[in-house]
């Protein structure tokens, strides 16, 4: 607070900035939390180390053994496809009806959108990682609990885009077929998904691409395809980490490209 | 044939298209499920399995929730808990921070045709896989949470960059004219001019992010037990099949993640 | 004080914004250029504190010819040219004080403005800024709570703070209503007979210019039609102008403010 007078004698106050108090918050936190990061021992060189074990040929090999390696990964890289293509597919049609009932301006009712809400916030704190070691418990490491845990985490992302995307379509002719006597569905079904189906498709090749994500991450609790292959070559052959991350990052790239590309002349 | 017939022909086609798309679709998802293997005894027993779950979440491990050397765990879920949030902030922050430089050199607005090197960058970071990032960390930050902190800093730039230049992009240019008028120098015009426009849409986004790499921070635990987090003690938990600990651990990271979704929603919209 | 020799412009899709054109601004004037929409009014403006750079000819300011000032020097020279625009150009989200206050940017170093670190003269200067022109009280509000009328007032007060010889104005009231437009003119009357601070603007509001302005430039497609005293106009140099009669959104009216 400060007290201003101007030449004509006027006086005026200047009000408390906020964002002082803002960084203040911000620092105490920081100070909070620093107590829980710790760090034992820090040896930037060894992160040199680690690259040039895994972007260079080991010892005896050369450029040609390294990426030969890449030829090996046909098998896991279309498991990891097949994995990634079924679990968005099916987690993004089961999320259309949740979507639907999720809708504020489709489902008038709080009752019936808000619990909706709630389930589907439930389901979407459960890390993918989680839905995925329940699914390989049940049956066992195979493609299967990927498609599992991938669906379950496709539909939790898809089903909250999508009732977001159509609370903010236009409802104009969603009521005028409403007004000639269709039910909820059938006026769903005709006036909502034409407008919203480009940005479904959009949503469904981003997802696509957050399940190849996520299958490296699969790899490590022992379900197969690329993640597995980059998890069993720890510690022995970094070489064929670097080359599966490698062709994993090139996958994803050009999934990227396309999403990015295909988005653009979806709109 | 009369015109109507006529302009009948022509809608039939569009039906067949969407028919022959849908069983493409049909058949590469039954594909998709070639590759597994069922297990068929294992299926039998899968009744069974579900009803031990079922108990064993019922009978949730609360001790854990302070501490009993389980699994060489001293620490208690809670502690985990807070660690967990801990590394998540502190990342986002980090994030956030280094976001912004990229972020310029990302935007149309401010270095014009240049904006395609930070882009393809941002691009780059954004695709890494975030836990080869914190394999790669971990060799040099040892085994500990600093190396979770550091990769969910360097992943974010990826997210918020690419957020942030949009924000760059969409920004009102008025201002900056004035300030050209006034005869302000770049820094200036930045500090006057920009900052206050995209100063609070950007912490709008990071805000929205810190929720992402909380969820981020829970499973990348998953490399090594001292490294923080949940993602050890899930991944043993399962590897035990100790549902009953599996569960408790859950319970806190739903808590957890709802309570930062509740507080980031709440904040977010009193930024706008 | 304000010069124009032979000056021309040319964009580079080949329009010929302006064309050999000679004029001469004194201090204390208060000029409204007028014309169509494209006739080069905004180039000419724009010209003056090198924010468009002309193609040929000299513009001299104060006897300096501002074709060789670039960098430090210009922004020194800007820095005494306040420039008030059709939108305002005020940052929404900060404070009206903030906003009046970085008029002063140019008159301090780097460091000191990033951090804030105005001196209390500056503050005092920008509070008297917004005193004069009646809107004290909204000071520490938000820029985008106040209304049109209200903010192209802070901007004029942005302006001041500056302590300016000159400011420009760029169809300063055309998005204002037409009881607030009359206000904002009256306040540019007041700055300019009060302060004596020259004032050169674009209109397209014909009677307004007429009523407001002592000196009237007529420009039609780059070329001045008329350079003289308000009071000089008639409706055949209107026509002149206009090259036809004028439309009935290109005059404010009678208004009962």
């Amino acid at each position: 607070m400060r007290k201003y007078t101007t030449s004509s004698g006027k006086v005026i106050i200047k009000p408390f900035n906020k964002i002082w108090i803002v960084l203040a918050v911000l620092i105490v936190l920081l100070v909070i939390f620093d107590q829980f990061i710790y760090s034992y021992q820090i040896t930037l060189s060894e992160i040199g180390v680690i690259l040039k074990k895994m972007f260079t040929p080991d010892t005896n090999d050369t450029w040609g053994d390294y990426f030969s390696y890449i030829f090996t990964l046909k098998d896991p890289l279309v498991l990891t496809l097949q994995m990634s293509f079924a679990g968005s597919l099916i987690g993004s049609v089961l999320a259309v009806p949740v979507a639907f009932m999720a809708s504020s301006n489709i489902m008038k009712s709080k009752w019936i959108y808000v619990p909706v809400r709630t389930l589907l916030n439930l389901i979407r704190t459960i890390p993918a990682m989680v839905l995925v070691l329940i699914g390989v418990y049940f049956v066992g490491t195979g493609v299967l609990s990927g498609i599992i845990g991938l669906s379950l985490f496709s539909f939790g992302i898809m089903a909250k885009m999508l009732f977001e995307a159509i609370e903010t379509v236009d409802m104009n002719p969603y009521e005028a077929l409403e007004s000639t006597g269709a039910n909820k569905i059938q006026a769903f079904k005709y006036a909502v998904v034409p407008q919203i189906m480009p940005t479904y498709v959009s949503y469904l090749i981003y997802i696509f691409e957050l399940n190849i994500r996520a299958s490296a991450i699969l790899g490590f609790v022992g379900v197969e395809g690329i993640g597995k292959s980059i998890s069993d070559n720890i510690p022995a052959n970094y070489d064929h980490v670097g080359a599966a991350v490698m062709l994993l990052f090139v996958l994803i790239l050009t999934i990227q490209m396309l999403s990015t590309h295909l988005r653009g002349r979806l709109q | 044939m009369s015109k109507l017939e006529n302009v009948l022909k022509k809608e039939p086609r569009r039906w067949i298209m969407n028919l022959v798309f849908a069983i493409a679709m049909i058949l590469a998802l039954i594909y998709s499920f070639s590759g597994s293997s069922i297990n068929i005894l294992r299926l039998q027993t899968v009744g069974i399995q579900f009803k031990l779950m079922l108990r064993g979440f019922s009978e949730i491990n609360w001790n854990f929730l302070i501490g009993t050397g389980l699994y060489d765990f001293d620490e208690g879920i809670i502690y985990l808990a807070l660690q967990t949030l801990s590394i998540a902030f502190t990342g986002t922050l980090i994030g956030s921070v280094l976001a912004i430089p990229f972020a310029f050199l990302s935007s149309k607005k401010i270095v014009g045709k240049f904006s395609k090197i930070g882009i393809t960058l941002i691009t780059f970071i954004r695709v890494f896989p975030e836990i080869i990032l914190v394999l790669i960390l971990v060799k040099g930050f040892g085994m500990t949470p600093l190396a979770c902190v550091i990769t969910i800093g360097l992943h974010s730039i990826g997210m918020l960059g690419k957020m942030f230049s949009e924000v760059i992009d969409n920004m009102d240019d008025g201002p900056i004219e004035a300030l050209d008028a006034v005869g302000a120098n770049t820094w200036q015009k930045i500090r006057y001019g920009i900052f206050p426009q995209i100063i609070p849409d950007l912490s709008s986004i990071a805000l929205y992010r810190l929720d992402i790499n909380v969820r981020s921070a829970s499973i990348l635990g998953i490399v090594g037990t001292t490294a923080g987090g949940f993602g050890a003690i899930l991944s043993l938990a399962a590897l035990f099949v100790d549902w009953r600990t599996l569960a408790a651990v859950l319970v806190v990271i739903v808590v957890l993640v709802l309570t930062v979704d509740a507080i980031s929603s709440y904040l977010r919209r009193k930024l706008v | 004080m304000i010069k124009f020799v032979n000056v021309s412009k040319t964009y580079l899709n080949g329009v010929e914004a302006l064309k050999s054109i000679n004029l001469e601004v004194n201090d204390g004037e208060f000029v409204a250029i007028i014309g169509l929409s494209g006739a080069g009014k905004s180039t000419l403006l724009r010209s003056i504190n090198k924010m468009i750079e002309i193609t040929s000819g000299q513009i001299l300011i104060d006897d300096v010819d501002i074709a060789s000032i670039k960098g430090k020097e210009l922004r020194m020279m800007r820095r005494s040219i306040g420039m008030i625009f059709q939108s305002f150009n005020l940052v929404k989200k900060m404070s009206v004080f903030n906003n009046v206050l970085s008029g002063r940017v140019a008159y301090h170093p780097t460091y000191k403005t990033i951090l804030g670190l105005f001196p209390k003269e500056d503050k005092l200067l920008a509070l008297d800024s917004l005193d004069a022109m009646g809107i004290l009280d909204k000071a520490f509000a938000r820029a985008d709570q106040l209304s049109g009328g209200q903010q192209q007032r802070v901007a004029l007060a942005r302006a001041l703070t500056q302590k300016p010889k000159l400011i420009l104005a760029d169809e300063p009231v055309a998005s204002l209503d037409p009881i607030t437009t009359v206000q904002v003119m009256d306040d540019f009357a007041k700055v300019n007979k009060e302060y004596g601070i020259t004032i050169i603007t674009n209109m397209h509001h014909v009677d307004l210019a007429l009523k407001y302005a002592n000196r009237i430039i007529g420009v039609k497609d780059g070329i001045v039609m008329y350079d003289g005293p308000a009071n000089g106009i008639n409706d055949e140099m209107l026509v002149k102008i206009y090259g036809r009669s004028l439309k009935h959104d290109e005059v404010l009216g009678e208004t009962d403010a």
